[in-house]
């Protein structure tokens, strides 16, 4: 087996993970939460291709397509959503967008 | 033979179903064509079930046919099934014969009414119901039928439910017949649960080992078989609903309230007469009832002044005649009477419904007078159902009255008290008989009349005269049927199924023939003195015993009666347990459980602050709380 082992690449993605979570949780630009929920569901896929490889199979690289497909998905989706509030409202800040509490 | 009286049951349901199916894309008329052909059919069958079992052995003349079975539970079974006897076929003939008449007059009657064809519908389904309770071969389906006649004469007498008087005299009749079907009910009950069936069959063989003569048993089921009776065939202390059911259509009066329905009673005695037989004492208050209410009604009917409800009255007090007879163990003189009674009623009824028709629906016999001259045969139609409801021989009335009466005089000393009950009877009949009669009819045309007078081609249309006519004709030859010494044709016939106790013959007979005769002249003699053209001879006596005139309009005081003792407690009862019982626990519970649920909810959404972020940071905690446990727990 060549290259640095199965420990390296899972702390690099938990180390992403953390970034991204934190992203998440501290920005206030929808456009940066997007971008760190990418880089959290990234983290989520080095994991898998790293548990895929020192498995030997091809379980997890699936499942790691899947999720591409799903953050694609996801980026459309979340793009489209806040280009119109954008439109709507003319500032981007997700403390202001508090309409839907109860 | 079967087929044909399962014909004679379904046809006049199917009508029912044609006309409520057909809606409008049939005219008025050919409903109302459909329900009295629908029972015209039931008629020709019912005929043709009698010649069939006039060709057989007396002892060979009942069948049973049965369909399927219709409920069944535990070690019960009540099966769809009809019992074809002397007894039952001799109630389809009326039931059917009677009906088709008075369908045929209420197309005339009703023409132009708006909802006809629900009228139509309504009638065809009685005269089912009506079939359904006297072919019935067990007491289930008998209960059914019972019930279905209850419903329709409810569902006819407030027919016109725009007007407030109909809908109360509706229900007043509803609630007072479910009295009895409670009653009626119990007695099953209580059949079921020591006979172990209710075919009559079963019942009357096994009820005298199963329930003992005179039992306790024994007498509450013929005393809740009595209720159900008394309340259907409107006897005291059950009658109160029937002068009001007179708010229904005139045919249905003649149909339902005079000729069917309020026999239905008579019937139900003399069909269960084996187990009031193991009961005499309840049987002979059956009897004694009767009395009471023919001079009840026969009093009460002297001072009222709507021309049907002298009728009804007179009808209550008819069938008091019959309860005497078949309470008496004198089933064939109170079937007699029953058949003779359906003749000359519903000739009454639609005789004076040709009269209310021509006077544009005006009841008061005070506004009437003198229409003897302008009608001239509702007249004589009227006289002649008069002189047969008088007992005046030969009309039909005279040999029915004359046989209950002799029946009564021989037996025993209350049979002579309920004679001369029956004797009093005759003279009020009479009297309240030709007081209409001569108050309607004789004197000078009223005011009102000249007024409102106005005839068709004829005193009316054609569809109602002839039946009237056909009417007419047979309560002058129907009392032929049995004359007391000659023959017995009703009693042989009806025998099979229940015998007759012997009446009177001789002198015996003779005297009692003698007495109610002129009795019921004495009564046409004092009403042709009093109301023969009006005069102030009735005021006077009303001046002179104004407590007796009082307590006769009010009917002796037994609607007052039964406020005072139902209906006002009950409706104090209820206001008191709803300031008590429903104000405090059910009102004020549900308010304070929608405001305990409103500050659970303000609660709960006071945490859905709408801010992303703080989603997310409760998603990550819970995230790491839960790896965690995870972690701790591996």
């Amino acid at each position: 087996m060549l290259g640095p082992g199965i420990a390296a690449y899972l702390i690099l993605s938990v180390v992403l993970f953390a970034t991204g979570a934190l992203g998440v949780l501290l920005r206030r630009s929808p456009l940066i939460i997007l971008l760190a929920l990418e880089i959290m569901l990234n983290a989520g896929n080095l994991a898998l291709i790293a548990f895929a490889r020192q498995l030997g199979d091809g379980d997890g690289q699936i499942f790691a397509l899947t999720v591409m497909v799903v953050a694609a998905a996801e980026a459309v989706l979340g793009l489209g959503l806040i280009v119109a509030v954008s439109r709507l409202r003319g500032d981007l800040d997700v403390d202001r967008l508090t309409s839907l509490r109860g | 033979m079967a087929a044909l009286a399962w014909i004679a049951l379904f046809s006049p349901a199917a009508a029912v179903v044609a006309i409520a199916l057909a809606g409008d894309r049939i005219s008025r008329f050919a409903a109302g064509l459909l329900a009295a052909g629908s029972t015209g059919v039931s008629f020709l069958c019912s005929v043709a079930i009698f010649l069939e079992l006039l060709g057989r052995e007396p002892e060979d003349r009942s069948e049973l046919s049965t369909l399927w079975t219709w409920l069944s539970a535990g070690d019960l079974e009540f099966a769809a099934e009809i019992l074809v006897d002397p007894l039952s076929v001799f109630m389809m003939l009326v039931v059917s014969g009677v009906g088709f008449l008075i369908l045929s007059y209420a197309v005339g009657y009703m023409r132009g009414d708006e909802e006809e064809r629900r009228y139509h519908a309504y009638k065809a389904l009685f005269v089912f119901s009506m079939l359904l309770l006297v072919q019935s071969g067990n007491l289930l389906l008998l209960l059914a039928g019972w019930g279905l006649v209850g419903l329709s004469s409810y569902l006819l007498i407030n027919f016109w439910h725009v007007r407030r008087t109909a809908v109360a005299a509706g229900k007043k009749a509803f609630v007072m017949n479910a009295v009895g079907d409670a009653t009626f009910v119990l007695a099953l009950f209580l059949l079921v649960q020591r006979v172990g069936g209710l075919d009559f069959d079963t019942v009357f063989s096994r009820a005298p080992a199963a329930l003992g003569e005179g039992s306790a048993a024994a007498v509450l089921v013929a005393l809740g078989l009595l209720g159900g009776a008394l309340a259907k065939s409107a006897q005291v202390p059950l009658h109160t609903w029937l002068p009001d059911a007179m708010e229904g259509p005139t045919p249905v009066s003649a149909l339902i309230h005079a000729a069917t329905m309020v026999t239905a009673g008579v019937y139900l005695i003399a069909r269960t007469s084996p187990l009031f037989e193991l009961a005499v004492d309840v049987q002979d208050l059956a009897a004694v009832l009767g009395a009471v209410t023919l001079l009840v009604a026969g009093l009460v009917a002297l001072v009222q002044t709507d021309i049907k409800r002298v009728i009804a009255y007179s009808t209550m007090s008819q069938i008091g005649y019959m309860f005497v007879g078949v309470g008496l163990g004198a089933y064939g003189a109170g079937l007699f009477h029953l058949l003779t009674h359906a003749f000359f009623k519903a000739l009454l009824f639609m005789a004076a419904g040709v009269v209310i028709h021509a006077l544009a629906d005006e009841q008061d016999i005070r506004r009437m007078g003198g229409l003897a001259r302008e009608l001239p045969w509702t007249f004589r139609a009227f006289l002649v159902g008069a002189l047969a409801l008088a007992a005046i021989p030969p009309f039909a009335g005279f040999f029915s009255k004359d046989a209950i009466l002799a029946s009564a005089a021989e037996a025993g000393t209350l049979g002579w008290i309920l004679w001369a009950a029956g004797v009093a009877g005759a003279f009020l009949t009479a009297l309240y008989t030709f007081r209409l009669l001569f108050v309607v009819f004789f004197g000078e045309v009223s005011a009102f009349a000249r007024e409102h007078l106005h005839r068709e081609r004829f005193e009316g249309p054609r569809a109602m005269m002839w039946p009237v006519a056909v009417l007419a004709v047979l309560a002058v030859v129907g009392g032929l049927l049995q004359i007391p010494g000659v023959w017995h044709a009703v009693d042989t016939w009806i025998e099979p199924t229940v015998e007759s106790i012997e009446e009177a013959g001789g002198l015996t007979a003779a005297a009692s023939v003698l007495a109610s005769l002129l009795a019921a002249l004495a009564g046409i003699a004092v009403a042709w003195a009093l109301y023969r053209r009006p005069g102030d001879r009735p005021a006077a006596i009303r001046r002179r015993f104004p407590w007796a005139a009082r307590t006769l309009e009010q009917k002796l005081y037994f609607d007052e009666a039964y406020d005072a003792v139902f209906y006002r407690p009950a409706a104090a009862l209820a206001v008191r347990l709803g300031r008590l019982v429903e104000e405090p626990l059910v009102l004020r519970s549900l308010g304070g459980l929608a405001t305990g649920v409103r500050d659970v909810s303000d609660r709960v959404a006071a945490t859905q602050t709408g801010r992303v972020r703080g989603y997310v940071l409760a998603l990550a905690m819970g995230l790491a709380v839960l790896a965690v446990v995870f972690l701790l727990v591996a």
